[in-house]
């Protein structure tokens, strides 16, 4: 899966399961986090996603809510720290 | 307002001044760290060298878990900074439990360094920040600062390591638009304190902690009057120190992360805490539940962690039950929202939207408010007793009549301010910016007025026992 196909599917994911609003404007580079829009609850199902869509492993002990604050540092999270599953 | 506080107040003016007319940035930074460690000794000499040290010690350790990022490396050095935590902070709470020989109660009697809490947070979000890679390279100038630092060290708000280094090493950032933003916070923040030490000063020479002190059947108004008058005794206190501290270092060009955003106006308990002592909610937040949450995939196990969290947060006051319930009753009630919010998704909303807002905050208010119980009460019984007053109807009100007015005219000030500050746009930065100049000047003589000549009665600040 290219690069804005895994951002379009997390950003879809946010609209439908996270935030329930389809309408919601979300970009690659929203704030999600700190503005308050995903809260740390939500946040576990968010990286859970994120290791299905990029089929890494991502250590809890690795990351930081700062690191996932957007679409796209989620993604260079999951490059950065991600295991092979 | 004493002659120590226009001490350093002095003392500020005079760092503020030396750091802006210096253009060196090593020689700044020894400069706060000097004023840092000589604020901490004149408060607290005794431990001046137990910050130094770990200071020291989390400075180097920290490069170690940067250069081999082991798991067991990273557990032990937490463990080392826990358990200087737990020889200060909870073995004299557990001295009933604790042998009878002269060495166990040698310890049991060890004094609580001031801060210690705050600054071993900090210490251990820098180890575990350096094992997941953070990029901040503090020098050892830099991170005896972040841990040391005049305005954070006694209480907080807790800082992370990457957000405080890079200030250190930014240009001289106090300007004249920062000096008079800061003194702004401090006003407000002085403001808040006196507004805390009037409920301890309480009318007539009864104020909340004698409150506290009443035994005997009380009745279901004195449980909820004397929980209003900490509740709001509390907030006043931490969030004005907060907002002093922050003020403090805003003159000096830093910007420290905000404590506490109006928490009595959330309309979920999920939101107080994003609004509540919120340095330590998301260090909370960062370090022990999400790694406690993902670490399993299913979605009991995420209330688990959460309600595990809590009572974390309860156990960081002190180790005793009541805290520790305390922080279960948060988790629990968390939860609680959690499974609302599931259980209400996609039905029809019940009743106008000002209804359900107004529900939900009361409902909030009132869940928080009796919270307090668990957190001030002297022991399980004196607990119980204020549960039963306030949850079961009884008559009869043993608070004199002055400190209910007191109490209830804050609380409605309170918010009656919090009102009148939403229906004014904010036209500029800063928290009474938004009042027009005469009445900005009023309420900075009440504030002085207040602070000089109704704090003299004042107690101790409350969260520097913590």
């Amino acid at each position: 899966m290219d690069h804005s196909a895994s951002h379009a599917r997390m950003i879809e994911y946010l609209k439908t399961e996270i935030l329930r609003d389809p309408d919601a404007e979300i970009e690659p580079h929203t704030p999600l986090v700190s503005s308050g829009m995903v809260d740390s609850f939500s946040l576990i199902q968010v990286v859970q996603e994120l290791e299905k869509i990029t089929a890494l492993r991502i250590p809890a002990s690795k990351v930081a809510p700062r690191d996932l604050d957007t679409v796209s540092q989620m993604f260079a999270t999951a490059t950065r720290v991600g295991m092979p599953r | 307002m004493s002659q120590v506080s226009l001490l350093y107040a002095a003392a500020v003016l005079v760092v503020w001044m030396t750091a802006r007319v210096s253009s060196s940035r090593p020689f700044r930074l020894w400069i706060y760290l000097a004023a840092s460690w000589l604020f901490y000794f004149s408060l607290d000499a005794r431990f001046l060298p137990l910050l130094v040290l770990s200071s020291v010690f989390n400075y180097y350790y920290g490069r170690l878990i940067r250069r081999q990022p082991r798991v067991g490396l990273l557990w032990a050095g937490a463990l080392v900074n826990v358990a200087l935590l737990g020889v200060f902070k909870y073995l004299p709470a557990l001295r009933p439990l604790l042998s009878q020989s002269p060495f166990w109660q040698h310890v049991a009697e060890l004094a609580l360094p001031l801060g210690v809490s705050f600054w071993t947070f900090q210490a251990l979000s820098y180890l575990f920040d350096q094992y997941r890679g953070d990029d901040t390279r503090p020098s050892m100038g830099e991170f005896c600062l972040y841990m040391g630092f005049a305005p954070t060290v006694m209480s907080g708000p807790i800082c992370r390591v990457g957000d405080l280094v890079p200030q250190f090493r930014a240009p001289f950032a106090g300007s004249w638009a920062s000096v008079r933003e800061g003194a702004q916070g401090v006003w407000v923040g002085v403001g808040m304190i006196t507004l805390a030490r009037m409920l301890a000063a309480g009318h007539g020479g009864f104020g909340v902690a004698d409150a506290f002190a009443l035994r005997g059947t009380l009745g279901t108004a004195d449980a909820w009057v004397m929980l209003l008058g900490y509740g709001f005794q509390i907030y006043f206190d931490f969030a004005g120190y907060s907002r002093l501290v922050i003020g403090v270092a805003r003159m000096l060009g830093f910007q420290l992360p905000e404590n506490f955003d109006r928490p009595y106006l959330s309309t979920s308990v999920t939101s107080f805490w994003q609004r509540w002592h919120m340095s330590l909610s998301f260090w909370i937040r960062d370090y022990v539940f999400l790694p406690l949450a993902m670490s399993r995939r299913e979605v009991w196990w995420r209330h688990v962690s959460l309600v595990i969290s809590m009572a974390v947060f309860g156990l960081w006051h002190s180790a005793s039950w009541l805290f520790l319930l305390w922080g279960v009753y948060q988790g629990l009630m968390l939860v609680g929202h959690r499974l609302w919010q599931q259980l209400r998704r996609g039905a029809a909303p019940i009743g106008p939207r000002w209804l359900r807002s107004g529900a939900s905050w009361l409902l909030t208010f009132l869940v928080i408010i009796l919270s307090w119980t668990l957190f001030r009460a002297e022991g399980a019984s004196h607990a119980a007793g204020i549960l039963k007053a306030a949850l079961i109807p009884t008559a009869g009100l043993q608070l004199p009549g002055g400190f209910v007015l007191l109490v209830l005219g804050l609380v409605a000030g309170y918010f009656a301010s919090q009102l009148a500050v939403s229906r004014v746009p904010q036209r500029a930065p800063g928290l009474l910016s938004w009042l027009p100049m005469p009445a900005r000047f009023a309420c900075y003589a009440a504030i002085f007025y207040l602070a000089v000549f109704r704090a003299a009665e004042a107690q101790g600040f409350i969260y520097a026992q913590f």
